[in-house]
């Protein structure tokens, strides 16, 4: 049996009204939960990029690949583990200010890389924090078992290939 | 490249359609498509528009034309339910790869999205079952969709593509019409590059092997490369066997030809492909109905596959050797590098195995003296008098499985049915559209009696524009195939697969179509005589046994060793 594992799918598109409807179809019919989603321009005005995160078999992902590709305005779709990629995350937390007030929410923010304040008042701090998709998820439990998260909000991948994607966009047009 | 001033979106439709060469169409008016045929009045002398019954069958027979003529096919469709009433071809035709082109109307462009009277999102429920779909809603867009539309359903895999078109766009004026054909889109390869190396590879696999077989999908006909396919076969002497979508692509007759694979195929390919040290699939994509248990499939064979969509490859079978090409470029390639054998013993076997199931199923289904009709022996009866030059339309279920085991063919799209989806009243819509398409050669539907029921309403179109189709109605009061399978799976347990039918020929009659219905073989006999006789559409019922079940059969998920040859 094989293993499931979070794989990335990143793929490149024209920046037209369907295309992403297309792009979900294919895991909706096989029931693949999507785990975050990004689409945005990428470095080539007019093509779409798109990021997909999901948990599936390598077989599986190596299918669904596939038939992402054939969609007609798909320039070209790869899939990677985490690892294979430069990959980040944005995250937003809205702590209470309680735990502030004897020093311990700074501590516990602090001891992560890549997080700083946003805003700060009489009620509550937001913290920033970009990192990888663990080290979001760390600092999350951190928070939530310590009580004092009141919100929280993160962007999804964002990732980059190690490869250079632009020659292979310019190939396209 | 037709130049035209100020005319509305509905001509600038009529006028793109025709520069594709689309002069027939297939369709049912409603409210949101009347600015179209109120165009369409004043271009009856350029296009010909067959008016069905039903939207349904508009788009089967957009299907059966695409299907006997190669071209492709063109329905139209009001908005809302007109719209709905097309999904089940179109996902036929998504299945079966099969080129159309569908226009469906839709509400004003101001309108959308607010629940309008007949009102459907047809663009997200199509998503899935197009190959392509869009939504014009303005009328400067016509051309550029519709030249994409038609570049998009024929090039590489054909499939079927959905134009979305807004009543406001449909009345507004193009002031400058310019139509230019699409000859590529930036994202979009539709043939792909062949690779010398797996040539070569698919090349040495052939050389090295003692017992290859070829497997012949519908990509071999989509292709043309039936003339290629037979030719490759011949030097190399490989016995070739065909899916139930690439019957027809060889002529029956060939001394090659062994069969048709699958679950109620011929003993001969499918124990010849458990016996092959090397399959070679040619435009055909191992459907479960053509493997059965993918795990015991071919257990001893390596693998080559000729196909035109990278999806395919490795899908649901293992491969050695994926050619990803277009059949005829494939084969054509192929033919230089491949050595030239003789494989006496090999060829040996399939006639032996084809004359174990000459003597122990064919035989007796086609015996006249057994006591009840067989609907084997009502194809044989056709096939023998229309000598396999007639264009064979089948619906669904037991008629089509004897159909595609007792028909013969000499030319290549002759056998129109609906495979992947499995559609129960495709044939008669399908039939109507094939005829249209080959006017010069007969058209033969052979229908069960629970198919044509669920798109019968079409004999008014037979009627209307005067459609010389030949309908054999293989009539034993059940919903056959299932029946089988309560019979053989759920202890004859008969859960609503028993029909109480209508008296067909009187039905037909009501239409002004000929009818006679018939019981035994003599009266059969003389029967399909005076259908291919007539000049006329012909409807010729034949009662057939209640329970006669198609052997041999393979159950779903088993494999050649499991094959079924009687109760």
């Amino acid at each position: 049996m094989e293993q499931n594992q979070e794989y990335i799918v990143t793929a490149f598109t024209e920046n037209q009204i369907g295309v992403l409807n297309r792009i979900t179809a294919i895991y909706l019919r096989r029931k693949i939960n999507i785990e975050s989603l990004r689409v945005s321009e990428s470095s080539v005005k007019g093509i779409s990029m798109f990021i997909i995160s999901s948990i599936t078999t390598e077989q599986v992902m190596a299918r669904v690949v596939k038939q992402i590709k054939k969609i007609i305005e798909v320039f070209d779709a790869e899939y990677y583990t985490a690892d294979d990629l430069i990959t980040q995350e944005v995250a937003l937390y809205k702590i209470s200010k309680s735990i502030f007030e004897n020093g311990g929410g700074f501590e516990m923010v602090n001891k992560y890389p890549g997080t700083r304040v946003l805003e700060m008042n009489g009620d509550y701090v937001v913290v920033e924090m970009t990192g990888t998709r663990n080290e979001v998820e760390l600092l999350y439990k951190e928070l939530k078992g310590s009580g004092a998260l009141e919100q929280f909000s993160r962007s999804g991948s964002v990732v980059l290939h190690r490869e250079s994607i632009e020659e292979k966009l310019n190939m396209f047009i | 490249m037709t130049v035209r001033q100020n005319i509305t979106g509905a001509e600038a439709l009529l006028l793109s359609l025709l520069e594709e060469g689309a002069d027939t169409i297939f369709g049912y008016p409603g409210g949101a498509i009347i600015p179209i045929y109120d165009k369409l009045y004043g271009y009856s002398d350029r296009i010909r528009h067959i008016l069905t019954r039903h939207e349904q069958g508009a788009v089967h027979a957009a299907q059966g034309f695409a299907r006997a003529t190669g071209r492709v096919g063109v329905c139209i469709a009001t908005s809302g339910p007109g719209a709905t009433n097309l999904i089940t071809g179109i996902a036929d035709a998504m299945a079966d790869s099969t080129p159309l082109v569908c226009v469906t109307a839709q509400v004003a462009a101001s309108m959308l999205g607010s629940d309008a009277f007949q009102e459907a999102d047809i663009i997200s429920m199509t998503i899935p079952i197009t190959k392509w779909n869009f939504q014009i809603t303005k009328a400067e867009e016509v051309p550029s969709a519709i030249a994409r539309a038609f570049y998009i359903a024929r090039s590489g895999r054909p499939g079927p593509v959905v134009i979305d078109f807004a009543k406001s766009a449909q009345v507004e004026t193009i002031a400058d019409f310019r139509y230019t054909p699409c000859n590529g889109l930036r994202s979009y390869h539709p043939v792909p590059q062949l690779s010398r190396d797996a040539i070569a590879e698919a090349a040495r696999l052939i050389n090295d092997s003692e017992r290859p077989i070829m497997l012949v999908g519908q990509g071999v006909k989509i292709a043309g490369a039936e003339q290629a396919l037979i030719r490759l076969a011949e030097k190399a002497c490989i016995p070739m066997a065909s899916t139930l979508m690439g019957l027809s692509a060889v002529p029956s007759s060939h001394p090659l030809y062994v069969g048709k694979l699958g679950m109620h195929g011929n003993i001969a390919p499918n124990d010849m492909t458990e016996r092959s040290d090397l399959v070679i699939a040619v435009g055909m994509r191992f459907s479960d109905r053509v493997t059965g248990d993918v795990k015991r499939y071919a257990p001893l064979a390596k693998v080559v596959h000729i196909d035109i969509d990278s999806a395919e490859i490795g899908k649901n079978v293992r491969v050695d050797a994926g050619v990803l090409a277009d059949a005829g470029e494939a084969l054509e390639a192929l033919l230089p590098l491949v050595e030239q054998k003789k494989r006496p013993e090999w060829l040996g076997y399939a006639k032996e195995r084809y004359d174990h199931e000459y003597d122990i199923v064919i035989k007796h289904t086609l015996s006249p003296d057994k006591g009840y009709l067989s609907m084997g022996e009502v194809v044989n009866e056709v096939a023998d008098r229309f000598g396999g030059d007639a264009v064979i339309v089948t619906d669904v279920g037991q008629q089509q499985m004897f159909a595609s085991r007792y028909s013969r063919f000499n030319h290549s799209r002759s056998f129109i049915t609906s495979g992947g989806l499995g559609t129960m009243g495709f044939g008669l819509p399908a039939a109507i559209g094939a005829k249209i398409g080959v006017p010069d050669k007969e058209v033969v539907l052979l229908v069960g009696d629970g198919g044509l029921q669920m798109t019968i309403q079409e004999l008014g179109t037979i009627m209307q524009s005067d459609i010389p189709v030949k309908i054999v109605v293989l009539n034993n009061s059940f919903l056959g195939m299932v029946r089988q399978w309560q019979e053989i799976f759920y202890e004859k347990r008969y859960s609503f697969t028993e029909l109480a039918d209508p008296d067909f020929t009187t039905v037909a009659k009501a239409y002004r179509i000929d009818a006679r219905r018939v019981d035994t073989y003599e009266g059969l006999k003389e029967a399909v005589k005076e259908m291919k006789e007539s000049k006329k559409a012909y409807l010729l019922e034949v009662v057939v046994k209640k329970e006669e079940n198609v052997f041999p059969m393979i159950p779903a998920g088993g494999s050649v060793t499991e094959t079924l040859l009687s109760v």
